[in-house]
């Protein structure tokens, strides 16, 4: 039986392992904006910049039938682009995908 | 089951005691009457089997009783603020959108509390009367003996006296926080009017710059404080989106993050807001309001002409 107190205890490991095995740093923000009439825009902010957006908005495109780039911004890096109000969507689909954890996602607007 | 695993040690307990308490009654026999101290003990001695019904009626009790002095608190709370709330906690939910009633969380735990309530109407009766003899009873059970308390009448000794001692704190908790709706009015076709902005900022105790300032970063948009102090927004909303935002910005920045009490100030230090808690008094910092990425919506030409 050995001593549990004397083993040798690392206590950064528990926050080395967290930043390797979620390379997801911060929240994503799931924002709408208003345009003309009533269409609207969806932004998702603050994904990683290890995943490749252009694949990631490939495939929201096929998923939602909707179309949608990617904007690259001095401050916020890359930002996805969906048009419609694709915000319930963009949430499941991250989750699902497993890129982004559920309390990683903040939803702003209405 | 575990009632009764929890009973017997207790009740060996008590015999052990009794052996004890026995031998000092036996004493205060031998010795007469006479001694003031042993005066409780006469009376028990005389009681002697009785009081040990008594305490396992207690025990029965207790573990009721303990659920029903939580119900009491309960009820009080009900009763005293807000009647009618509580008499539709069902539908409630439906409601908090109409009356923009801010404790989401507390429905909840009014709806647990209306069936104990009805439970509890039952056995009110029943125990009502005796409630107060049993913790007379209970303060006596050790006091006058020199066997160990148990946990579950510590426990009921430390929630009687705190209940005794702030009533307030009771009652204070489930304190609702009803506010007017939002009246969203449609300006046109392209913006939209806020009429009672300056009255719910008035009613949440915060700065209408910061109100302002989170709807517009929440909402995407532009918008500004019009001369009759109505809120004039850019872009198409209906009044239950604008309650939504609301109830966030409460969430975030009125209630409490602690006790969900709505008595809170908001202070700014060295650029970051701080929310203070006037009734627990915890203070914890906010989320800064941040507007974030928004994208190119309008005429890209137009935009250019007026930057060049």
């Amino acid at each position: 039986m050995s001593i549990q107190n004397l083993n040798t205890y690392d206590p950064f490991a528990d926050a080395i392992k967290s930043s390797e095995d979620d390379v997801q740093d911060g929240l994503v923000h799931v924002r709408i904006q208003q345009r003309n009439g009533r269409k609207t825009l969806t932004t998702v902010q603050g994904l990683s910049s290890e995943y490749d957006l252009k694949k990631i908005v490939r495939a929201c495109k096929k998923e939602f039938a909707c179309n949608g780039t990617v904007v690259e911004h001095p401050e916020y890096g890359e930002v996805l682009q969906l048009q419609g109000d694709q915000r319930e969507n963009i949430c499941q689909w991250l989750t699902k995908s497993g890129l982004v954890k559920p309390e990683q996602l903040k939803v702003h607007g209405f | 089951m575990d009632d009764d695993m929890v009973f017997d040690p207790s009740l060996k307990k008590k015999k052990k005691k009794k052996t004890g308490f026995d031998l000092d009654a036996a004493l205060a026999g031998e010795q007469g009457e006479s001694t003031s101290v042993e005066a409780p003990a006469g009376t028990g001695d005389v009681d002697l089997p009785e009081d040990d019904n008594l305490d396992l009626d207690n025990f029965g009790k207790k573990k009721k009783k303990k659920k029903k002095g939580v119900f009491n608190m309960e009820e009080l709370e009900s009763t005293l603020p807000e009647t009618p709330p509580a008499e539709e906690p069902e539908q409630q939910e439906d409601e908090v959108i109409d009356d923009l009633d801010l404790d989401i969380d507390f429905s909840k735990t009014k709806k647990k509390k209306k069936k104990k309530n009805i439970e509890e109407l039952v056995l009110e009766d029943d125990k009502g009367e005796d409630q107060e003899n049993v913790e007379d009873v209970s303060g006596d059970l050790w006091s006058g003996t020199d066997r160990d308390y148990t946990y579950d009448e510590l426990l009921e000794r430390v929630f009687d006296i705190m209940r005794e001692k702030n009533p307030s704190m009771v009652s204070g908790k489930k304190q609702k926080f009803i506010m007017r709706p939002p009246q969203v009015v449609r300006i046109g076709t392209k913006k939209t009017s806020f009429a009672n902005f300056t009255e719910i900022c008035k009613t949440l105790h915060r700065q209408p710059k910061h109100l302002l300032d989170f709807l517009l970063a929440e909402l995407g948009t532009s918008g500004s404080v019009d001369g009759n102090s109505q809120l004039i927004i850019k872009g198409r909303f209906q009044q239950k989106q604008i309650e939504n935002v609301l109830r966030r910005y409460i969430k975030e920045y009125v209630t409490c993050h602690t006790c969900r009490s709505p008595d809170t100030i908001l202070q700014k230090d060295t650029r970051l807001f701080f929310l203070q808690c006037e009734t627990c008094g915890s203070r914890c910092s906010v989320a800064s309001i941040k507007s974030g990425f928004q994208a190119v919506t309008g005429k890209r030409a137009a935009i250019r002409a007026k930057t060049a």
